[in-house]
């Protein structure tokens, strides 16, 4: 049996150097290094050097979520410049949760949550298996004491201390060799338990997404309304992220088709929240690998899940067909997906290689510009399809696809000659130098995210156990009472003090130990109480 | 009612009736602070102070609460949707707990006037952002999002609360040092530097009360001399400059920004010197860090609670349940710099003043991620409404 000791010391001293051949010296540098880890203060210096971090990618575009923006960084449009940009790159700034600098730091976070976690552990085990709360022979000064009369014996005092405090408290009573005593404690256990169950669960967590990281599978597709949908299967994916451990022939090939895709504002431009969406849903038939086609709904903040997938609407925008016409042949005929760009206007392009020279039209999509009085579109920057106007600008001569880097809603017009530019209307066609043009048809297009994560419920499991841990270790307070007795003042009486401590809360303790208190000397039918004035008691409290 | 009779009803139900009773319970609960000291019966009308700020304050949480519910009836939706409604909610948790801990928990009643004008400030911070009430972004809307945000939001205001208490725990420690150094220095053995203001029945009248108030009052303008206004103002200054510059890029005109950026900064001057002049008045250092830190561990709690719960509606709308938004950056580097301070708290070494700043710092984090991710890197949490 041992006396319940406060858990290790958290800031160790560093052991001396004491051996002087080389093998001895690495020995003392691994364990001062490992000494080093272990002090809590080393734990705050790594998590102030990760804060840093997480500052540089609160403030340094990051890769994985505006590639854009770290591209345009990169060639000096925005941002610092090249040079501070090469200098990011180094450090790995622009993917900074992906660098090695993270990386290694997290590591030694973890080393060092190891090295202060072993001993700590060792010492709980110790704790639980073995400790007892420590006797004493008087009250100290910083205690709350009461002391009162009673007309039973020693022995039934302890024992009915025992009762009154019931189960939460560690008990100890004294051996023959002292007056009878009861030796009570609380908190230390839970609290400590607590502590460790909160730093063990940084390690569930950990493991969690190590092996969600490595089981889990994302891909990106869009698909445009009424068109034909897409497979389930590693190639159908414009973007595909699958994690090492995820087969290829786990996908499952059900399909999906989008039929209608649902998009309102507040179109009210003095209405409070004027121009913002209010509703963004997808109308989709599922055809799954077994059984019948079924209908659903993927709206933006309840995704369908099937079989353990889960589809998720990331973005969407407009689809218009452009048919383009030569000489009666048709050398375009598709959606073109236009970006949003400033002020509500879309741009995309038709890209025509199949004529010589190659064609290509530079296209703007207002979805709303309605007629003024003299029947010309006025463009505004209202994003709802009531007036859809497509104006676009043709160019001839080499498209340089292939050649240069350009995206499917960019020209390069290097090499072009412009042949000038119209308006179409849904529907409408119009003829621009021996090319005729048709605005054929206007739908929607979105942008879904598949995505299957196995390791979520064990992610849940450690935020659960994180959360519970930090709630006990932050809630269970540390208390100590003894209940010391001795023979009363007349026969067949005893006098009975008891006294506790708090190590932590001790204000809150005023309380909760004057209702101990109470219990007790009621339970004990007290006479003659005295609150000790010199200490923590009510009565000098108040 | 309709719409804007809703709409205005809420708007004057936050400024001025809810902002005027902060400020005025504040300013009679500290005006009574400075009463806690002295003869009988100016301790009596101390009390009876204090039962008025209690009214103002009961008052002014009572209209505060009923302009949220005004806004989210004219509205048609909980009011979590905008800085201006985030801030504001800010506010009311943190003045909520505040008083409830002070009144019931703690029962030092008496300091309800530093919470009321901690609240007063968040809730001027709000009107910087006001927007008028509107729908919501249909990705915002799911019972997800209130779970979420009211945790987080609970959890900034009580660590606002917490950081009003380390501020005055730092003030009152600086002051109190200052004192019993240069009673050191004198080698005379003047008043015990901690507990002269717990005198609190000085005789009624004669020479001899006179005199022992002439000492009192001595001891108290010692303490104040301890802090040096001109280095408190100016690191005041600075201090908020790491948050408020963001004002600054967050306007349309130089000229808009530099205005708000000086109001914050200088109201908060003006708050410190207010506290610098209530330092004689306050508690023991070790019950105004205890104050700090149970609220801390509870908001850190909550703040746990709420960046897990955002991780799951994360991962319901977006497919995803951790990305590095800068929204999300910013609450793990909150969460980050309290676990330092809980840490530190925990610590031998770094004990009290240590850990008092590190709380300090940990709230100019809090503060300055917050407006940062909403102002100046807006990510996918764009609830921003500019
Ligand atoms: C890396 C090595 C770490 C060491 C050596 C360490 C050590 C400790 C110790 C000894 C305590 C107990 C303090 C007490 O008794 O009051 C503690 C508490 C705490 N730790 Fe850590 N810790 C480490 C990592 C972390 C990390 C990574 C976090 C999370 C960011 C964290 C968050 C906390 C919190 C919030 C508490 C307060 C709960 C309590 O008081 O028990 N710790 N830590």
């Amino acid at each position: 049996m041992t006396e319940s000791l406060p858990p290790p010391q958290m800031n160790p001293p560093l052991p001396q150097r004491t051996r002087n051949t080389a093998h001895g010296f690495l020995i003392d540098s691994i364990q001062m290094g490992w000494r080093w880890l272990a002090r809590m203060r080393t734990a705050l210096y790594m998590l102030a050097a990760s804060a840093v971090l997480n500052v540089v990618g609160t403030f340094v575009p990051q890769e994985p979520n505006v590639a854009s923006t770290v591209a345009r960084w990169r060639n000096g449009d925005a941002g610092p410049g090249v040079g501070v940009s090469r200098a990011l790159d180094f450090f790995g700034a622009y993917d900074i949760y992906g660098s090695a600098l993270f990386i290694a730091l997290l590591l030694a976070i973890y080393l060092s949550l190891t090295a202060c976690l072993v001993p700590r552990i060792r010492a709980y085990l110790r704790l639980v298996r073995h400790s007892v709360p420590p006797l004493i022979d008087k009250p100290s000064r910083v205690n709350s004491t009461v002391t009162f009369v009673t007309d039973t014996t020693q022995v039934d005092v302890i024992q009915t201390a025992k009762t009154v405090l019931g189960r939460h408290w560690r008990t100890r009573t004294a051996d023959s060799t002292r007056a009878p005593q009861l030796a009570a404690e609380r908190g230390l256990i839970s609290r400590e338990g607590g502590s460790l169950l909160f730093h063990v669960s940084f390690y569930v967590l950990l493991a969690a997404i190590i092996v969600g990281q490595l089981t889990s599978f994302e891909g990106q597709r869009g698909v445009v309304e009424g068109e034909a949908g897409f497979t389930d299967a590693a190639v159908s994916y414009w973007n595909y992220s699958p994690g090492r451990w995820f087969g290829e022939d786990q996908h499952d090939g059900w399909q999906l088709t989008l039929n209608q895709f649902d998009v309102d504002w507040v179109r009210n431009p003095t209405a409070p929240g004027a121009g913002q969406a209010t509703v963004f849903r997808s109308h989709v038939t599922i055809n799954p690998a077994a059984g019948e086609p079924y209908d659903a709904v993927i709206d933006s903040n309840k995704p369908l899940a099937i079989d353990g997938r889960r589809i998720t609407q990331l973005d969407w925008g407009y689809a218009l067909q452009v048919r383009v016409e030569i000489d009666g042949e048709v050398v375009h005929d598709g959606f073109i997906q236009p970006m949003l760009g400033d002020a509500g206007v879309y741009r995309g392009a038709v890209k025509a290689p199949s004529v010589n020279p190659d064609l290509g039209l530079d296209v703007f999509f207002y979805p709303y510009a309605p007629d003024d009085a003299a029947g010309r579109p006025v463009p505004t920057g209202a994003p709802w399809d009531e007036a859809p106007m497509l104006l676009f600008r043709q160019w001839r001569g080499d498209l340089q696809l292939g050649a240069t880097q350009q995206t499917v809603n960019d020209l390069d017009t290097s090499q072009l000659t412009s042949e000038g530019g119209a308006y179409l209307r849904l529907g409408q066609q119009v003829q621009v130098g021996d090319a005729v043009i048709t605005f054929v048809d206007l739908r929607r297009w979105v942008g879904y995210q598949v995505s299957s994560r196995p390791a979520i419920p064990a992610l849940l499991a450690g935020a659960l156990l994180l959360v519970s841990g930090l709630t006990i270790a932050l809630y269970a307070y540390r208390r100590r009472v003894w209940v010391l007795t001795q023979l009363g003042p007349s026969a067949n009486t005893t006098l009975v003090t008891l006294t506790g401590r708090a190590f932590h809360r001790p204000d809150a303790f005023i309380d909760e130990f004057a209702d101990v208190a109470q219990q007790f000397a009621a339970a004990c039918q007290a006479r003659d109480l005295v609150w000790d004035s010199e200490s923590n008691t009510p009565a000098a409290g108040t | 009612m309709n719409y804007d009779q809703l709409a205005e009803l809420s708007r004057v139900l936050y400024f001025p009736t809810t902002l005027m009773l902060y400020l005025g319970g504040a300013f009679v609960y500290l005006y009574a602070l400075t009463m806690g000291v002295g003869r009988q019966d100016q301790r009596e009308r101390g009390v009876v102070l204090r039962r008025i700020g209690g009214v103002m304050a009961v008052a002014g949480v009572a209209t505060h609460v009923a302009h949220e519910i005004a806004r989210g009836i004219a509205q048609q939706r909980l009011p979590l949707g905008n800085m201006f409604e985030v801030t504001s909610l800010m506010a009311l948790v943190g003045v909520l707990a505040g008083l409830f801990v002070l009144q019931f928990v703690r029962r030092r009643a008496e300091l309800n006037g530093f919470v009321l004008l901690a609240g007063s400030l968040v809730l001027g911070m709000a009107m910087l952002m006001y927007a008028d009430p509107g729908p919501l972004m249909p990705i915002l809307d799911t019972w997800w999002r209130p779970f979420h945000v009211s945790l987080l939001v609970s959890a900034m205001g009580i660590f606002g609360t917490a950081f009003a208490f380390n501020g005055l725990y730092l003030l009152r420690d600086t002051a109190e040092r200052s004192v019993t150094q240069a009673f050191d220095n004198a080698g005379s053995g003047g008043p015990g530097a901690a507990h002269t203001n717990d005198v609190k029945d000085l005789p009624e009248r004669g020479s001899a009360a006179d005199e022992e108030r002439e000492q009192l009052q001595q001891y108290h303008a010692a303490l104040r001399a301890g802090i040096n206004p001109w280095k408190l103002s100016i690191g005041v200054f600075l201090g908020t400059s790491l948050v408020s510059w963001v004002w600054i890029t967050a306007q349309d005109t130089l000229a808009a920004g530099f205005g708000r950026f000086f109001t914050v900064n200088l109201t908060l001057v003006v708050a410190a010197l207010i506290a610098r002049w209530f330092v004689p008045f306050l508690p023991s250092t070790s019950a105004l860090d205890g104050l700090a830190h149970r609220l801390t561990a509870f908001a850190f709690v909550l703040w746990t609670v709420g960046v897990i719960a955002g991780a799951m509606w994360a991962e319901v709308s977006w497919g995803r349940f951790w990305g590095w938004d800068p929204k999300e950056t910013g609450s793990f580097l909150t969460w980050i710099a309290y676990a330092g301070y809980l840490h530190a708290r925990a610590t031998h070494g770094l004990k009290g003043r240590n850990a008092a700043w590190i709380g300090v710092w940990a709230f100019v984090v809090l503060m300055g991620t917050y407006l940062i991710a909403n102002y100046v890197v807006v990510g996918l949490h764009s609830y921003a409404n500019l």
